[in-house]
């Protein structure tokens, strides 16, 4: 865990020294927001839509801004800056597992994905949405957004091991969009037309959308928390399988 | 007894070394059974047209590449068995210099020295020692992707050397340089081997190796055609062509793989520094 550490405070210096590749991050989740609400507040306004819980519908959109900036690790572009510059083999060549290599980009992904989760939420405060599960329920909101942009940017680092192309493994990220628009992304699942939702169902990003969604806009609702948290666990676990075995085989 | 096992433990040693690519619908190989050995304090170089399989052997050597059959062993290490304690034992600066273009010289250094178990302190110690060496003491706080060529590729020789290695791996180490940073490259190298570490060099350059190596061996078509010292391999190409004088290691290249001049035009490159 040590060369783990050491190697994500590269990374972490390297996201610091890289301010363009992390300012996106920022602001199109937050124009994708105002956009989104723009364009629907009005056709559900908070008095009289009971999903909503008293907030405007700036509470309800969040949750996806946050996982939409949940998708923009760039762990796996950095990565893919080593294999190509040879700084990865320099890596390989000292005798520390194999998998810290992999795992201090992870690391310093979940350190920078806690910042921006906490200053988009942060934001989004000021502009009146307020988090009903309390404290506990924004560290909760703040750590599942976070392990998500962990999971997800851990797959990506597979496309760049398995392909070392930075074309490829950018365009990879795109997979991200189809599956957070299968989701109850604009109204609850229930709303949705019956193919949508099915679709929406067997997307594992709806359970978090509503985890999210339901720390928002309820007080701790466990059932609705737990599958978001199971969903980051399953795939997590499947996750760094999988990019150990990759990384141990890597010729 | 240490001793004698000391005096008879090969720097490098490979038997029977094979690599075989798969691709798509055949099987390509790189390497077809390299035989070497490089002994403890020896400058050896590695010689071979482009896509002979001098880097393959390199990547197998330094654990880069997984060995198809055959064995290599570092300072008496299988690099196959044991690939960490193999890594403890060598230095590696590869053909592109392996260096982080974000972090500073002084960075890249002691996180170097971190991932060969030094403490903060020591690494940090380390890294002052080995900027001295490859005089980059003014630069050290400076981000790499400003530094020149020359410069990255001193960086990267002090980075191999972080952990004091046995054997350094250098592969074409001063491809890309201009005739100036060469022939500090070159110093570099001499300063490096006079302190006792065995250097293992691939270059396309022919008088590099005739400068630097004490022995050296040509591979061509994965297989290795020629070895020996500089001065042998001349004299037997004289003596095998009857010649009025000694050729040069151009000749002797040219000879052991086959090429005529016109037909090594961009496989070898002759330069001098």
């Amino acid at each position: 865990m040590t060369y783990a550490w050491a190697l994500g405070q590269r990374a972490l210096r390297e996201a610091w020294r890289t301010p363009e590749a992390l300012l996106p991050t920022l602001f199109i989740p937050l124009f994708f927001l105002a956009v989104n609400v723009g364009q629907a507040a009005r056709i559900f306004p908070s008095g009289s839509t009971a999903f909503l819980h008293g907030q405007g519908y700036g509470a309800f959109q969040l949750p996806s801004s946050l996982l939409l900036a949940a998708s923009f690790g760039t762990a796996a572009l950095f990565l893919v800056e080593d294999i190509e510059g040879g700084y990865f083999d320099k890596l390989r060549a000292t005798p520390i597992p194999r998998t810290a290599i992999v795992l201090g980009r992870l690391i310093a992904e979940s350190v920078k994905a806690v910042l921006i989760t906490s200053v988009l939420i942060l934001l989004a405060l000021i502009f009146g949405i307020t988090i009903a599960s309390g404290v506990l329920g924004f560290v909760l909101l703040v750590a599942l957004t976070a392990l998500w942009a962990v999971v997800y940017v851990g797959f990506m680092q597979l496309i760049a091991l398995k392909t070392r192309s930075a074309a490829a493994t950018n365009s990879a990220g795109l997979v991200f969009f189809p599956l957070l628009f299968l989701t109850p992304n604009f109204v609850p699942r229930n709303m949705l037309t019956r193919p949508m939702e099915i679709a929406a169902t067997f997307n594992p990003v709806t359970y978090l959308m509503e985890a999210l969604r339901s720390l928002i806009l309820q007080d701790l609702a466990w059932r609705h928390i737990l599958p978001g948290f199971a969903v980051v666990a399953v795939a997590g676990a499947a996750m760094l399988a999988l990019n150990v075995r990759m990384i141990k085989h890597y010729d | 007894m240490d001793d004698v096992a000391r005096v008879t433990t090969a720097a490098v040693e490979a038997e029977s070394l094979v690599k075989h690519y798969r691709s798509r619908n055949e099987v390509i190989e790189a390497v077809r059974g390299v035989d070497l050995r490089v002994e403890t304090g020896e400058v050896f170089g590695f010689l071979g047209p482009n896509g002979a399989g001098k880097s393959t052997t390199v990547r197998m050597l330094t654990t880069l590449l997984s060995i198809t059959s055959g064995t290599a062993r570092v300072a008496g290490v299988d690099v196959g068995r044991d690939p960490d304690a193999a890594r403890r034992k060598m230095g590696v600066a590869l053909q592109e210099a392996g260096l982080d273009p974000r972090q500073t010289g002084r960075e890249l250094l002691v996180l170097q020295g971190r991932l060969f178990d030094m403490s903060a302190g020591e690494a940090s110690t380390r890294a002052e020692e080995l900027l001295a060496l490859v005089e980059l003491e003014e630069a050290a706080d400076r981000r790499i992707k400003g530094y020149s060529g020359g410069m990255k590729r001193r960086l990267d020789l002090a980075s191999a050397l972080v952990h004091e290695p046995d054997v350094l791996f250098l592969d074409e180490p001063t491809t890309g340089l201009d005739p100036a940073s060469r022939l500090t490259v070159w110093d570099e190298m001499r300063r490096i081997n006079a302190r006792g570490t065995t250097v293992f060099l691939t270059t396309q350059y022919l008088e590099e190796a005739d400068q630097l190596c004490d022995r050296l061996a040509i591979i061509d078509n994965g297989l290795i055609v020629r070895e020996g010292t500089p001065a042998e391999l001349k004299a037997e190409l004289r003596e095998r062509q009857g010649l009025a004088s000694d050729p040069t290691l151009d000749d002797v290249f040219l000879d052991a793989t086959g090429r005529t001049r016109s037909r090594s035009a961009g496989d070898v490159q002759e330069v001098s520094a």
